[in-house]
């Protein structure tokens, strides 16, 4: 099978340069202090016994909510470049007078930008060995973590690439992304936070579908239900925002139909990039145009 | 090989191409001419499916180019008046991806991309950086970049601009090369005596309009239906006005100073005969010439003095 022909360039240019190795270096940094963190409060702990599993529990939930997060920063700053950057630098044109479909380009420029997340995430895997040495988390718990980190990720660069080929200039496409990034994780929460103040005050007890757009209630749903509801529910401070407690919940886990929801997401957006791209598309609505 | 019947692009009230019509046939090099703005490049870019026609239609081999644009795409080979290049991409890495891009086989990569920058000359920057490049190397790697497929048509839209003496030398003796291979060429240019040596026939396009097309000495026929006469005299000059107003087959004559220019429509007889007369009747006739016409006034003749929309 040969391999999509962008995706094998932008791999060769991007590994090339300091700059990749200069963000897997200042992310490995992050995620190592973190730990470095846990694991010393951990030894200074008095009342701790020599093993204990809250620590790994702790440890665990404070690496994978650093990782999270900086994933959430770096695919859409990976992406939202892609096609607008080979606008600015006169290069689309010659890719789309090749008989490379539009839709190779789009999928080749994410999957790029995919394949330097994956070898981030692939790099923290040792970070994680810390938590094994206290026990507590599965294998399969954190293959469940990694493939979230993966979709969000996935998701978070389709709208990198859906603002990098309607917008022109690389600027003004991550300004948008991060934009509908940040609604995405505070906008639909302080949506759902004044939804239910307003309209049930604080007896609501189910899972705001609005929230199955946010990555933050995704992400902190699959925590609290690998942990059975007790640990690193970072909204439990917001009366009435139910995350999808392992004992009492009875609905699939909202961070599974989160995933769905962000695979939709990413699905659609590619589409309508790859529509974008293709100099001579047919419009969308012509049918209109046609009345 | 490439064929374009009434075509038309569109922007609101503007047109940028209107009713436009352009045969060439295979191994041919056909020079488009035309001011900036013209609609050379708009043309261009609709060939190879980079923009969308208004209306009109363009075959290529045979195939209908604005509704079967997929199928025409390796038939065609496009440089782009303006083009970047990839950074951290060698010579050889970037034809490399091209090929990948036009699915050729991996066994066969390595010869087509020898063979090419040898036709370009840059077998010795086999290994440099792309980014490294001169801007006239950079030119001519893009050229061996739209023949990697080996299309039968190439599009080159102002392949020359921007670069210096040697290097226009340097790219026309690869469009030779280019044309002895057998390729239909359309090459665009807003300088006509640059192309006109090269090209087996050229068209002028003004305002989005073909104004004229045809080989280099038909296009001089058409302009100049008249032969131009030209004559400095060293005294008398309204004496020997008077006397060429006499024959019939001259008129639209203008003087400067001792210098008479006129329009002539006559055989050489004629010609000798009023030179003959201006001497007889004691005009001092220091040169007497007839005059070629210059491929720029045909340019500017014809593009109405080629200013910018």
């Amino acid at each position: 099978m040969m391999m999509n022909p962008v995706l094998l360039k932008e791999l060769k240019v991007k590994m090339r340069s300091w700059k990749a190795a200069g963000i897997i270096g200042g992310y490995l940094f992050i995620l190592a202090a973190v730990a470095l963190f846990i694991t010393y409060a951990n030894a200074n702990d008095m009342y701790s016994s020599t093993i204990n599993p809250q620590f790994s529990i702790g440890a665990y939930s404070g690496i994978a909510v650093i990782q999270f997060i900086l994933i959430l920063f770096i695919a859409p700053a990976l992406t939202a470049g892609a096609i607008a950057g080979e606008r600015e630098k006169q290069t689309l044109d010659l890719l789309l007078c090749t008989n490379l479909a539009p839709r190779s380009i789009v999928i080749g420029k994410l999957l790029a930008s995919m394949s330097h997340i994956l070898i981030l995430i692939i790099a923290s895997i040792p970070m994680f060995s810390i938590v094994f040495l206290y026990g507590g988390i599965s294998v399969l718990e954190i293959a469940q973590l990694f493939g979230f980190y993966i979709v969000t990720a996935i998701m978070a660069g389709s709208i990198g690439i859906f603002f990098s080929t309607y917008v022109k200039r690389t600027i003004a496409a991550t300004v948008l992304t991060y934009a509908v990034g940040l609604f995405m994780c505070f906008g639909t929460l302080f949506i759902a936070v004044f939804y239910i103040r307003i309209f049930y005050n604080y007896d609501y007890q189910s899972y705001l579908p609005l929230l199955y757009l946010n990555p933050l209630a995704g992400f902190s749903s699959l925590l609290t239900t690998q942990f059975g509801g007790q640990y690193a529910n970072i909204f439990n401070m917001i009366p009435g925002l139910y995350m999808g407690n392992a004992f009492t919940y009875k609905g699939p886990a909202p961070w599974l139909i989160n995933t769905y929801v962000n695979i939709g997401i990413s699905v659609v957006l590619l589409f309508l990039a790859s529509i974008k791209i293709n100099p001579v598309r047919k419009s969308l609505f012509s049918f209109l145009k046609r009345k | 090989m490439l064929e374009i019947k009434s075509l038309y692009k569109r922007y609101g009230k503007f047109y940028a191409v209107e009713d436009l019509n352009l045969s060439i046939p295979e191994g041919e090099i056909f020079g488009f001419v035309g001011p900036n703005g013209a609609g050379k490049s708009t043309t261009m870019k609709i060939i190879c499916g980079l923009l969308t026609a208004t209306s009109g239609e363009v075959y290529i081999d045979g195939v209908d180019a604005l509704r079967q644009n997929k199928k025409i795409k390796e038939k065609i080979g496009y440089m782009p008046d303006f083009f970047g290049v990839y950074d951290d991409l060698r010579v050889d890495e970037y034809l490399d991806f091209y090929a990948s891009v036009y699915k050729i086989k991996e066994e066969n990569k390595k010869k087509i991309i020898d063979d090419l920058l040898e036709l370009v000359d840059l077998s010795h920057k086999k290994e440099a950086y792309v980014d490294n490049l001169s801007r006239g190397m950079k030119q001519r790697l893009c050229l061996a970049r739209s023949l990697i497929h080996n299309p039968k048509i190439l599009i080159l839209d102002e392949p020359a601009s921007g670069l210096d003496p040697r290097a226009r030398v340097e790219m026309k003796a690869i469009l030779r090369n280019l044309k002895d291979m057998g390729k239909t060429i359309l090459i665009s240019s807003h300088i006509l005596s640059e192309l006109a040596e090269m090209c087996t026939s050229i068209g002028i396009i003004d305002n989005g309009k073909m104004v004229i097309s045809g080989t280099v000495a038909d296009i001089m026929q058409q302009i100049y239906s008249k032969k131009l006469i030209k004559l400095k005299v060293n005294d008398k000059l309204e004496e020997a006005v008077t006397i060429l107003k006499e024959f019939p087959f001259i008129d639209k004559i203008t003087t400067g100073e001792n210098l008479i220019q006129c329009g002539f429509d006559g055989g050489d007889e004629d010609m000798s005969r009023v030179l003959n007369t201006l001497i007889t009747r004691g005009i001092p006739v220091a040169t007497f010439a007839q005059l070629d016409g210059n491929l720029e006034d045909v340019f500017m003749k014809v593009t109405k003095g080629g200013e910018e929309k």
